[in-house]
């Protein structure tokens, strides 16, 4: 077989491609495989939050802010425990980002709360003196599109079959289920019960006002997208 | 001596002629100089030697060398190949590299040697172990300074730099308690664990006033609260306490061992549990700070407490 390929530079070529691709693929794959499976204790995001972080996609937060913690002590003090690749399995895309002109994002759910993502967002220096950060102050009024984050969610569901209306397990032992609603109206109406559990926790009187007129601002849907990055 | 040897000759004195301008200033072929010296000159001597010696048999062989052995039947535009058996040393090479590669594979380097996350642990370790050595009696103007710089990271994002709650933002921390928080405690109760075990208080449903008999009212919610608020100093207000919240918070407000925490003040107690389980109330949720060790804990508890004293 070998002198019939030496005779025959093209299929040569195609075996010498083969043999390299063969190697690469059992010293990747398998590796790959297991370490894109996600971690106990990440869940799917639900519509709400998957309509916040449309919002954190459009307004470019990954331009300044990292979602990856890498593993050095400095890091970790900091930000909490180093990212591990199966926590991203249903970001579609990760939002590593290259640049951290703010600090790392990956885990802020666990140190900050609503009300102070609120004063933030409206007024960035007032809390953190010194900052750069722009003021967000339209995402106050603009409305959170609902419909592009069900159609997200549907599309993950079907084509990726991200587990939704699926036990999940949680590193304290417990269960979780991240529900996929039958229909755009219940999943506007799910949405619209979450936000309101973040509206009550905010100071704003336009949005309290909004959410209980049954829309949802912008910031309420970041805000639930930053509270369940942990 | 034909022509390839002598040359072979003249190149090795050549080339030692330049090992000893380059290297001999290091005084090491000049028997001065310490033994890594000797043994680099001694290296290059080898080196110039077996060149020579073997550049000289390939340049022979290429000269006089007849090519002999039983040609394969292909051939390939006249340029034909021999059937020759593989060297013996060099199938011992061969082979000697397939073993080396199943072991490089299954048990050498790549597998369990380096990993990144291994130095993370490695560092951490070696940190915590000379943190615990440098820290493990500390007096209390180190604790109290490692908890202020344990507090401008962790602690002034949200209650600013001074611990003032930055404009009503967050707690302010230079002072037990406000007004608007206690009104709120008062309104809605509270169930959260300051004193580290589910030990809910009640709404002002459940807050009944011994002085009057009665549940506690707006005028008296107000007038405790101010009370509280400024120290607990004066009489307005005092009755109010003295009849309500002193059951539980004692007489001085200092609160009673896993019943009630401390409302006139700060204490190291009060403020590890905050950190461990958060707190919600009128301002906004703090939330956990699990990430902190118990030394940093330790210290910030010295630190705040110290602020409002």
């Amino acid at each position: 077989m070998f002198h019939w390929l030496e005779k025959h530079p093209f299929f040569f070529a195609v075996a010498v491609f083969l043999t390299i691709a063969f190697a690469g693929l059992i010293e990747i794959l398998p590796n790959f495989a297991q370490a894109s499976q996600p971690v106990v204790g990440t869940k799917p995001y639900s519509t709400l939050e998957l309509a916040g972080r449309h919002i954190y996609i459009k307004n470019n937060c990954m331009g300044c802010h990292s979602q990856l913690v890498r593993p050095f002590k400095s890091e970790t003090d900091r930000y909490g425990h180093y990212s591990l690749s199966g926590e991203y399995a249903y970001d579609r895309p990760f939002l590593w980002g290259s640049k951290r002109t703010g600090p790392d994002l990956m885990r802020v759910g666990n140190y900050r709360t609503t009300d102070w993502h609120e004063n933030h967002m409206k007024d960035p220096a007032a809390v953190v003196p010194g900052s750069i950060m722009p003021a967000y102050r339209w995402m106050f009024k603009n409305a959170a599109d609902i419909d592009t984050a069900y159609a997200e969610q549907i599309t993950v569901n079907k084509v990726f079959k991200t587990p939704y209306n699926t036990e999940i397990p949680m590193a304290d032992g417990t269960k979780a289920t991240v529900a996929l609603a039958a229909t755009l109206d219940e999943a506007k109406t799910a949405a619209l019960e979450e936000a309101k559990v973040i509206a009550a926790d905010m100071k704003d009187q336009d949005v309290k006002d909004a959410v209980a007129a049954g829309q949802i601002p912008e910031i309420v849907a970041v805000i639930a997208y930053l509270n369940c990055l942990k | 001596m034909n022509k390839t040897v002598l040359a072979a000759i003249i190149v090795v004195i050549a080339m030692l002629g330049f090992t000893y301008i380059a290297v001999g200033g290091a005084g090491g072929m000049g028997g001065e100089g310490d033994w890594v010296n000797k043994l680099a000159v001694l290296g290059a001597v080898v080196l110039v030697i077996v060149t020579a010696f073997v550049v000289t048999k390939y340049v022979r062989q290429m000269q006089f060398d007849k090519a002999s052995g039983k040609l394969a039947d292909e051939n390939w535009d006249g340029i034909g190949e021999y059937k020759n058996e593989l060297p013996f040393g060099w199938a011992i090479i061969f082979l000697g590299l397939v073993i080396w590669a199943i072991w490089y594979f299954l048990a050498g380097y790549p597998v369990s040697s380096y990993s990144q996350i291994g130095e993370y642990n490695e560092a951490v370790a070696e940190h915590d172990a000379k943190f615990e050595a440098q820290y493990a009696n500390m007096d209390d103007a180190t604790l109290k300074e490692m908890g202020g710089s344990v507090f401008i990271v962790q602690c002034a994002p949200c209650h600013g730099l001074q611990a003032d709650g930055i404009d009503g933002k967050a707690a302010n921390l230079n002072h037990r308690l406000e007004e608007k928080s206690i009104k709120h405690v008062i309104q809605n109760g509270s169930n959260n664990q300051l004193l580290g075990i589910e030990m809910p208080m009640p709404d002002r449903n459940g807050l009944m006033n011994a002085n009057t008999g009665a549940l506690i009212s707006d005028a008296e919610m107000d007038a405790v609260a101010k009370y509280v608020a400024g120290g607990m100093k004066g009489t307005v207000g005092a009755d109010v306490f003295a009849g309500t919240c002193a059951a539980c918070h004692a007489a001085d407000g200092k609160g009673t061992d896993m019943v009630a925490p401390s409302i006139a003040e700060f204490n190291p107690t009060l403020i590890a549990n905050v950190l461990k389980h958060g707190k919600k109330g009128a301002i906004g949720q703090m939330p956990a700070f699990n990430n902190l060790t118990d030394v940093q804990v330790k210290a910030l508890g010295a630190y705040v407490t110290g602020l409002s004293k």
